[in-house]
């Protein structure tokens, strides 16, 4: 939240902003809530925080700016500071070490080659759902971002505070391994790439 | 090049460099424009079988995604709870 273009909104502005710019988002931001926590209940909590803090800070709101981007960052640090102690996934995987162990040619070729569009079509929602949520954090979010919300490289940058080089290796290394959960549930429904 | 777009007759079938080229797919996917994008798919998606099979099925993942992912219902107190807290602040 940068301070330095702060302005001074008057009660009736901060109501129309809250309304019209913030409450809009209240499903896109449930949903990445409950994507982080996995608990509807911590999910309501880290939503309705979110939703104080913007209006707290609303002063810090530029009319006119993307208010979808700034609210998921603020949500995205109340996870990080608040939530993610209490949430009952497993601790934090070192994305940096996960990427060098992806970072080769090989890799990328052979899951993207055994996993076929036919089979992700065949898919049901609870295989994706799964999929999603077995990754880890750091990843799971650049695809929420991206892939489900439609961010820009340039906002998730904003929201994550990482470099847009990162924002891109993260993403391509968070679709390699949502392909590769993918593929053990292709294989599951009797998909083999070997066999064609 | 455009009447064999859906065949993979003409296409070869090793990508010179895979991890450069998928990466380059994925950017034109999410819409991040790079130079020339729409020629380079045209050419990668016409040429090259591991380009053309990793484009799509990158769209198909994303597209399961977003109608698959997307649904959680958001629950009916929520959002006048949300104003209530804010009228006690107020």
């Amino acid at each position: 939240m940068s301070e330095v273009q702060k302005k001074k909104y008057s009660d009736k502005e901060k109501n129309n902003i809250f309304d019209n710019e913030f409450m809009p988002h209240i499903d896109s931001m449930y949903n990445f809530a409950f994507r982080l926590t996995f608990d509807e209940d911590d999910a309501k909590d880290l939503v309705q925080d979110t939703y104080l803090k913007a209006y707290r800070f609303i002063n810090s709101f530029e009319q006119g700016t993307n208010a979808k981007a700034w609210l998921f960052r603020i949500l995205k640090n109340s996870f990080i500071n608040e939530y993610r102690k209490k949430s009952k996934q497993p601790a934090k995987v070192d994305y940096q070490e996960v990427e060098t162990y992806y970072n080769s040619d090989s890799v990328d070729y052979n899951i993207t080659s055994d996993l076929r569009v036919d089979a992700v079509k065949d898919m049901l929602g609870d295989e994706i759902s799964n999929a999603l949520n077995s990754l880890a954090v750091d990843f799971r979010t650049v695809i929420i971002l991206c892939d489900l919300e439609g961010f820009t490289y340039e906002e998730m940058a904003k929201i994550l505070d990482i470099p847009i080089g990162t924002v891109r290796s993260r993403l391509h290394r968070a679709r390699n391994l949502l392909k590769d959960k993918l593929h053990s549930y292709a294989k599951d429904m009797g998909y083999d790439a070997d066999e064609e | 090049m455009e009447k064999n777009v859906n065949s993979s007759e003409e296409r070869k079938l090793e990508c010179g460099d895979v991890s450069k080229c998928f990466q380059l797919l994925e950017r034109i996917l999410d819409g991040e424009d790079c130079d020339g994008s729409k020629e380079v798919l045209k050419e990668k998606l016409s040429k090259c079988q591991p380009c053309f099979e990793h484009y799509h099925l990158e769209q198909a993942i994303r597209e399961m995604l977003k109608t698959k992912c997307t649904k959680q219902a958001v629950p009916g107190e929520l959002a006048a709870s949300i104003r209530q807290k804010i009228e006690d602040i107020k």
